[in-house]
């Protein structure tokens, strides 16, 4: 129901002590502009540090051979350890479940040439990778034309490529890359796809070609460079046993010494993950505890003005208790004011905090910060909070209030 | 209109206990103007608070228009003040920040009287004391004798069965004391009951019948 008394009411409170009013609110402004501001910030920060993640897929295991530091089994040390392909059908045996799984076998500096119909030859050093069609999921890559290498490419070691966004810019500018013929390191492939990767810089800058292609012309002793494997949905405990099993597997097959941590990488992107993930879940609770704390002293402020309030109006109290009001009606005059203040003041902050949020985000652009937002759902959940706060913090003195007995209040000195 | 029957009242405050009315018994007709004096200390500031609901008593009986005001809870207490009792105060307690009209209008706020008719009221009873003219002015443009009569406005205003004034002038020179009392008396004239809580001996020679308290016990006048 809208009183137009109560609230003239209010609003009278509220205007008869400017400095009073308007420093509480300040405080209570404050308080929620730090605590969205610190939100955005936090969220700038988490997507800054997820961005670093979006380069692959983050439930997966990346196993590749290393450099012993230690002797074992007769074998001297700085020994460097190859895959091979047994080596990978022994270490998806240590899966819990058949997993999606990419070899890799990476080129760092090949040549990549094409000739253009005027005869042109338009070229430069790029990366290579052979890989197994699964390796788009697990690179995260996204394919933007054509398709992606697929089994009858890997069985058939045929001579084609998926190319990056900087090998399409530099070599073929406007023309479409679909069906051109290229030369990497002077073997022909036909380009088939195009695809970025949003997650990674360097990414861009490489062809993909079937796995078993690469491995006849660049590993001609079978070796294989990388394994990743995808963990699907499983548990993040589930998955570090699966990576330590794979780890000890391969240094027992290596022989590399089982406290050799150079021998042989099993790389568990889900530990890692998890690992920041508890981070940002420390760093959420954190800025919620300052925020809340810092609000909370808003509250406080708030519950003292009202309270003195309520003093200095003993006297008034009394004469509308005696003039027949409730003590419902002398709570909600007080409790009214309190969440006024509250919401007018939080909302200020709130609409400053939104406002230097909105106008400075696009300018932040780090490695490790990215997009500070505002989240609605907390900008919300604060609006809620400041009611909840204003009426608990009206609620100390509004029973104050009630407490008045009119016999006292209406005494003369 | 009021009958008392023994009411006692005990202070307690640490470990002191103060008893300070002793067993009252008194009766006020309908339509009467009564004083109760008696010196300070003599209990009288807390028979008016229970005559007037704003406090309980320990034992005893006390009748208002009949009904048992016997362990009444608060919201209870507050709605038979807003129907049946009217006050009227020693410094007026007239809320600063309203105007008289608003002030007046107050006690029917509280009855959920819809605001335009709070305000045509108001208005007619400032008129009844004279002071329509003044109805929207502030409490602090005011003179002692207009605040008062304000507040008698203000008592007025809910149609009371009661009002009672506690030192109703004695914020007051000689002259308004007058101007009020004839106020009341002319209220009571139109058929008002009236207590009126007064250590002026004039005050009382104006008013039908003086109850007089003395250690927390009527001494005389406890009936017509």
């Amino acid at each position: 129901m809208f009183d137009r008394d109560a609230w003239l009411e209010v609003a009278h409170n509220v205007l008869a002590h400017p400095l009073r009013t308007t420093l509480t609110g300040i405080s209570v402004a404050l308080g929620i502009f730090i605590l969205v501001v610190m939100q955005g910030l936090g969220y700038g920060l988490q997507n800054g540090v997820e961005g670093q993640f979006a380069d692959d897929a983050v439930n997966s295991i990346w196993v590749e051979g290393g450099r012993t530091q230690m002797a074992y089994r007769g074998q001297q040390p700085n020994r460097p350890i190859k895959l091979t392909n047994a080596d990978v059908t022994g270490l998806s045996s240590q899966a819990d479940t058949v997993p999606a799984s990419s070899r890799r076998i990476r080129l760092w500096g090949a040549e990549i040439v094409w000739e253009n119909p005027n005869g042109e030859n338009r070229g430069g050093g790029f990366g290579v990778r052979g890989v197994d069609p699964a390796h788009i999921d697990l690179e995260r890559s996204v394919l933007l034309s054509g398709r992606y290498i697929n089994d009858r490419d890997v069985i058939e070691s045929r001579k084609v490529a998926v190319v990056g966004p900087n090998i399409v810019r530099d070599l073929f500018r406007d023309v479409d890359p679909l069906g051109a013929f290229i030369r990497i390191n002077a073997v022909v492939f036909q380009v088939v796809g195009t695809f970025e990767d949003p997650g990674s810089r360097w990414e861009n800058r490489v062809a993909y070609i079937p796995f078993s292609t690469a491995q006849q012309l660049y590993r001609t002793d079978g070796g294989v460079d990388q394994v990743l494997y995808s963990t699907g949905d499983m548990a993040t405990e589930a998955t570090v046993e699966q990576s330590d099993r794979m780890r000890s597997w391969l240094k027992d097959v290596k022989a590399v010494h089982p406290d050799d941590s150079r021998g042989v990488e099993v790389d568990n992107n889900n530990e890692e993950y998890a690992m920041y993930a508890s981070i940002f879940d420390g760093i959420r609770l954190f800025i919620w505890g300052i925020g809340l704390m810092t609000l909370l002293a808003g509250a406080v402020g708030v519950a003292n003005i009202l309270a003195i309030g309520v003093k200095e109006r003993t006297k008034e109290i009394g004469v509308r208790k005696a003039l027949g009001a409730t003590n419902g009606s002398i709570v909600s005059l007080v409790v009214m004011e309190s969440t006024v203040l509250m919401l007018v003041s939080g909302s200020l902050g709130l609409m400053l905090a939104v406002g230097l949020l909105t106008t400075v985000a696009p300018m932040a652009d780090h490695e490790y910060f990215q997009n500070p937002q505002v989240d609605h759902r907390i900008a919300l959940f604060a609006l809620v909070v400041l009611v909840l706060v204003g009426l608990a913090s009206g609620l100390g003195p509004a029973l104050r209030a009630v407490a008045i007995r009119p016999v006292e209040a209406l005494r003369d000195e | 209109m009021i009958d008392l029957l023994g009411i006692t009242k005990t202070y307690t405050t640490g470990a002191q206990s103060l008893q300070v009315l002793k067993g009252v018994d008194l009766a006020v007709e309908t339509g009467e103007l009564v004083a109760i004096m008696g010196s300070s200390g003599s209990g009288k500031s807390t028979l008016l608070n229970i005559l007037g609901l704003l406090d309980g008593y320990d034992e005893g009986m006390y009748r208002l228009d009949g009904k048992n005001m016997a362990k009444l809870t608060e919201r209870r207490a507050a709605e038979l003040r807003r129907e049946m009792l009217g006050f009227v105060f020693q410094s007026f307690n007239l809320i600063g920040f309203k105007s008289a009209a608003e002030n007046v209008a107050l006690p029917l706020y509280y009855q959920k009287v819809p605001r335009k008719e709070r305000l045509r009221r108001s208005h007619e009873l400032l008129e009844r004391v004279g002071l329509l003219e003044w109805a929207d002015h502030l409490p602090s443009q005011m003179s002692g004798g207009q605040k008062q009569r304000v507040a008698i406005a203000r008592a007025l205003a809910a149609q009371p069965r009661v009002i009672l004034a506690d030192e109703p002038t004695g914020a007051l020179d000689s002259a308004t004391s007058e101007e009020v009392m004839s106020l009341l008396k002319e209220l009571n004239g139109d058929g008002m009951t009236m207590v009126v809580v007064t250590h002026e001996a004039e005050i009382a020679a104006e008013c039908q019948r003086t109850i007089r308290l003395r250690d927390g016990l009527v001494e005389s006048g406890a009936h017509v």
